[in-house]
């Protein structure tokens, strides 16, 4: 069998070996592990998946963050005792999300505000993935790696913002002018009108209910395609 | 006993753990530097935004962004830490006090409100400035009930009356949202609390802190 069946394909929520892919497959230890941990690394960034603009800009700030402290720590990584590789991702990963606050509070202050603890968190989410899985590759090699891990996940905040802004309160967009500067307030699509809006899109709720349904499309989407292969 | 290889076994990683740190601490004391300034006009575009729509600016001519004061009084203000109350004169007269007071029993956590008394003790309004409440429901004061907080502007201690200053459901004057009793019970129960702090510290409020 050439093809890994869907229930243990290693990369989790997004990235996937795809064909034609010049990554090897990463060690058979990771594998198990590796989707679940994701998954669970993903849990916290729900809470700014409630509208599109939301998503869109923390997925910005995980697309340079993750890459970034990719980078950052494959370079002082030869430098390590085994003893304190975590110790040391942290404190790195940690840096890279308090400047990265500073910044939203300096230029985006009102949009950072709505991240409030969840902008913090994201450091823990990159050390989880990161440890898992590019602590024994070379440099370019996990760069890549992040890079991808950082477009599922941002992929995947967005389709959720899309899907919950637009069930939660029939609008996509609103609130666009704290990324956009003022002339994003064009951007504001009302799509229906709603009251109160169906509430347990908006609640946490409705996060992980959203991120089933998304998981389970993308799992039916993979076993048909490989059914016609 | 320690040999000489233990030890450098662990003053190894110690020293580069360390050096990790100091470089990090440099790197972001020297970003910190650079946003202060940003941070801090953003922080006052933003309260004097929620100033504007209490009390007109024209109607004073002091700045209240610099004429402050430092306020603690956890029972009435909600909160053990010191609070800010703007000052806004016109001629040296006082024209408004504007208390950043916080609601500590939100349905999801505290609010903070800015609450803007007139000299002596009417209610010039009321904004909701900070608050974690559920989208939909408890944050119905800024969309759907967006007149709600308007009702405040012109009660005082005695209008209502104190007993009658609470939501209709226990027995007040004040209408709750659709579907939330308990955003609105807190608000109202801060407002009149920072109502009676005011009435017990009117004078201190205007004189503390006065540049000469």
């Amino acid at each position: 069998m050439s093809t890994p069946s869907p229930t243990n394909s290693s990369q989790g929520l997004s990235v996937r070996p795809g064909a034609g892919s010049n990554l090897p497959p990463p060690p058979a230890r990771n594998r198990a592990f590796g989707s679940t941990l994701q998954l669970l690394a993903l849990c916290p960034l729900l809470a700014v998946s409630d509208t599109v603009v939301k998503a869109l800009g923390f997925s910005v700030l995980v697309l340079v963050i993750f890459p970034l402290a990719t980078l950052l720590f494959s370079g002082v990584r030869r430098w390590l005792d085994d003893a304190i590789v975590l110790p040391a991702s942290l404190l790195v990963t940690a840096g890279l999300v308090t400047a990265a606050e500073l910044f939203m509070r300096a230029w985006f202050h009102d949009l950072g505000a709505w991240f409030g603890v969840f902008l913090p968190l994201l450091a823990v989410n990159i050390v989880v993935i990161d440890h898992i899985q590019t602590s024994d590759l070379d440099r370019r090699t996990a760069l890549i790696r992040s890079v991808r891990i950082a477009l599922g996940i941002a992929l995947t905040l967005i389709a959720l913002g899309l899907a919950r802004e637009l069930v939660g309160r029939g609008s996509l967009l609103s609130g666009a002018a704290t990324l956009f500067g003022s002339w994003g307030e064009r951007l504001e699509i009302k799509v229906f009108s709603v009251d109160m809006g169906f509430l347990l899109a908006m609640l946490p709720p409705g996060a992980f209910i959203s991120l089933g349904l998304l998981i389970a499309a993308r799992n039916w989407w993979r076993g048909r395609n490989q059914r016609v292969i | 006993m320690a040999t000489p290889a233990d030890k450098r076994h662990i003053a190894v990683p110690t020293a580069t753990l360390a050096i990790i740190a100091a470089v990090l601490t440099v790197g972001l004391v020297t970003f910190a530097n650079l946003t202060r300034d940003r941070i801090a006009r953003n922080q006052q575009v933003w309260i004097k935004q929620h100033l504007d729509a209490l009390v007109p600016p024209q109607s004073y001519d002091n700045d209240p962004l610099v004429d402050t004061t430092e306020v603690t009084a956890p029972d009435l203000l909600g909160t053990t830490t010191p609070v800010t109350a703007y000052r806004m004169r016109k001629a040296g007269l006082p024209v408004a006090v504007a208390i950043r007071s916080i609601a500590p029993d939100g349905y999801r956590g505290p609010l903070e409100l800015l609450v803007a008394i007139a000299p002596g003790g009417q209610l010039l309004g009321v904004q909701v400035i900070r608050h974690d409440e559920t989208p939909g429901l408890g944050d119905a004061f800024e969309n759907r009930d967006a007149g709600w907080l308007d009702k405040f502007r012109g009660l005082s201690l005695t209008k209502p009356p104190q007993q009658r200053w609470t939501v209709r459901r226990d027995g007040g004057d004040f209408d709750a949202f659709t579907g939330a009793t308990i955003t609105p019970r807190a608000i109202v129960k801060a407002v009149r609390r920072t109502l009676e702090f005011y009435q017990g510290n009117e004078d201190r409020l205007y004189r503390d802190g006065q540049p000469r």
